[in-house]
């Protein structure tokens, strides 16, 4: 077997493509899944890191025995391929990794994926970027719900405008890999921005906005966010809007900004009525 | 890809017992409840993740608190007239989205368990599943038992309320074994080991249903008992069996009286070939059990986090 060597440890080198050497110090990870992204928001997230950053590609982990390779998936008339790529932002020393959930064997990518970041590329810390669907209105303040893997480093943390998660049920992937993280002893977080729920198969700007500031404040990233701000304008324009021409969506809004909730019929009636509106 | 065994206890020639989820969950809940029954001890457990997906996180006040995997886990018991190793079994391992055990991790699943089974010694192996049959609901199922010798055939034709599989009709002397209930009973063999699988039966209409199937895994656990020479309180199980036969009263209570005058039929006649209703009839069964469940199942999914 062939293995990648850096400092003391191994990582299996049958796993990955490596196209570049990482020139990266002691990187954070930040890590995005692209399967059922609630409001676009990982991959606006990596988008904007990446770009901004001059984020470059240097690795993939190979998609043979994570994915079904019996034929090429398409959507929208668009081809989709499998692609679970690494970049690094050398300024800013952040790796970053950008994938679809596999559909096999999570538990060697999610370990394939933690032996690069931790033996090859030596991060310090993990975070996870996922949307998380919310029954709020969308004029109201966005929360970013946090779940962190040690106590110390949730302590670290405080002073970010974070609120803790309790919850339990089926696992994410990102709490998987939280998880496969603090039995390394890597300090991780998964970031869950609320999206409201009528946004989360389009775009949810706003939260986009808050996560990309609080990765900024925390990174000392110098990021303009400026731009976000007329994407932000139009959306809330659009729907404004729609609520003047629409009485049922005004009230069904009104209610969710009172504090109040929508039956099954309403909230699907809203959601697509807005996705309609902004997909325009 | 690991074992981790809490004690190394003396035992001598155990048998091992194993139970898995499968039709009715008949096996699991029969070896499960003699487990219980003879307060066997925790020996061991394999490793979950090389097998499985975690099915809960737990996170309170912003701490992930943990993952919850589907428990593989190895007992024991020393008796008077012999030692005893339990391997239960949440899940059976599977590679895309069957149920049942298949390909190279079922294969490595059956060699962990036998792995432990042989560092105690062990020398026979019982699995223990369903055999779908098409016996009315109100008779005492029988047990169906394959085995991986003539000797054990001797054997097992002793044991009470017991059948060889070829003693059913229309299955021309051959069939599968699904999952790790087969699997490890062939590599068992492979390994020169004895193997035992004794298959409550279920009634063919309910073997897609939900809900377990007690009553066939009483059936089985007498058998257990036997061997074992052990008298078991069959208390607990007496309760569930009442409970589930009240679910398939109602459904059967449903069945148009042209179809429930064919199936009762089969109160009177010891099965040896599918009879008692007609391939409509059993489709018309189907349709309006799947029915009945879905409606039961149609009360939301859950995220995820």
């Amino acid at each position: 077997m062939n293995f990648l060597r850096k400092g003391g440890n191994r990582v299996d080198k049958a796993l990955f493509e490596i196209y570049q050497s990482p020139q990266l110090r002691n990187p954070s990870l930040i890590v995005a899944w692209q399967t059922r992204d609630v409001g676009k928001l990982s991959v606006k997230i990596i988008h904007f890191l990446n770009e901004k950053l001059g984020g470059q590609k240097i690795a993939e982990i190979k998609p043979s025995g994570f994915f079904p390779l019996g034929g090429a998936a398409f959507k929208d008339n668009l081809l989709r391929v499998p692609e679970s790529k690494f970049s690094a932002c050398q300024k800013s020393d952040l790796l970053i990794f950008q994938s679809e959930e596999p559909k096999y064997e999570w538990y060697n990518f999610l370990n394939g994926l933690l032996d690069f970041a931790q033996h090859y590329c030596h991060i310090k810390e993990l975070y996870t970027v996922s949307g998380t669907v919310s029954l709020t209105a969308h004029t109201a303040p966005r929360r970013i719900l946090a779940v962190y893997n040690q106590p110390e480093f949730q302590k670290m943390l405080q002073g970010y405008g974070l609120e803790d998660m309790t919850w339990e049920g089926p696992p994410a992937i990102s709490s998987y890999l939280l998880w496969l993280a603090k039995r390394r002893d890597i300090p991780g977080i998964s970031l869950w921005p609320e999206i409201p729920f009528y946004l989360a198969a389009g775009e949810d700007p706003v939260a986009t906005k808050l996560t990309l500031s609080f990765l900024d404040s925390r990174f000392s990233l110098g990021l303009d966010l400026g731009e976000l701000d007329s994407d932000i304008g139009n959306q809330n324009e659009k729907i404004a809007q729609l609520r003047e021409e629409d009485a049922e969506i005004n009230e069904y809004i009104n209610r969710l900004e009172s504090g109040l909730s929508l039956n099954e019929e309403e909230q699907v009636r809203l959601a697509r009525a807005v996705y309609e509106l902004l997909k325009e | 890809m690991g074992i981790r065994l809490f004690k190394e206890p003396e035992l001598e020639k155990p048998d091992l017992i194993c139970g898995w989820p499968g039709i009715g969950n008949i096996g699991l809940i029969a070896v499960d409840t003699l487990k219980g029954v003879l307060k066997a001890e925790e020996l061991g457990e394999i490793e979950p993740w090389d097998f499985f997906y975690p099915k809960k996180v737990s996170i309170k006040n912003g701490l992930l608190e943990g993952l919850e995997f589907p428990t593989s886990k190895f007992y024991y018991q020393r008796l008077e007239k012999r030692d005893l190793i339990f391997f239960i079994g949440e899940e059976q391992p599977t590679e895309g989205e069957r149920m049942y055990a298949t390909g190279e991790k079922a294969y490595q699943m059956a060699n962990l368990v036998l792995d432990v089974a042989e560092r105690f010694g062990c020398q026979r192996v019982y699995t223990s599943g369903a055999c779908v049959s098409p016996i009315h609901h109100t008779v005492k199922p029988r047990v169906v038992s394959v085995v991986s010798s003539e000797k054990l055939v001797e054997e097992v034709i002793r044991y009470q309320n017991t059948i060889l599989i070829s003693e059913i009709g229309g299955r021309e002397g051959e069939g599968v074994i699904t999952g790790l209930n087969g699997l490890l009973l062939a590599v068992a063999k492979k390994r020169g080991l004895e193997g035992i699988c004794l298959m409550g039966e279920i009634p063919d209409w309910l073997s897609g249903s939900p809900f377990p199937y007690p009553k066939a895994s009483k059936s089985v656990l007498e058998v257990f008992a036997d061997i074992l020479g052990i008298r078991v309180d069959f208390g607990f199980l007496g309760k569930m069996v009442a409970q589930i036969e009240e679910i398939v009263e109602r459904l059967y209570e449903g069945f148009p009286p042209e179809i429930k005058e064919r199936y009762d039929e089969r109160k009177f006649v010891v099965q040896a070939k599918p009879r008692g209703i007609t391939e409509e009839d059993a489709k018309w069964i189907k349709e309006h059990i799947d029915e009945f469940f879905k409606k039961r199942g149609e009360q939301g999914g859950q995220s995820s986090v």
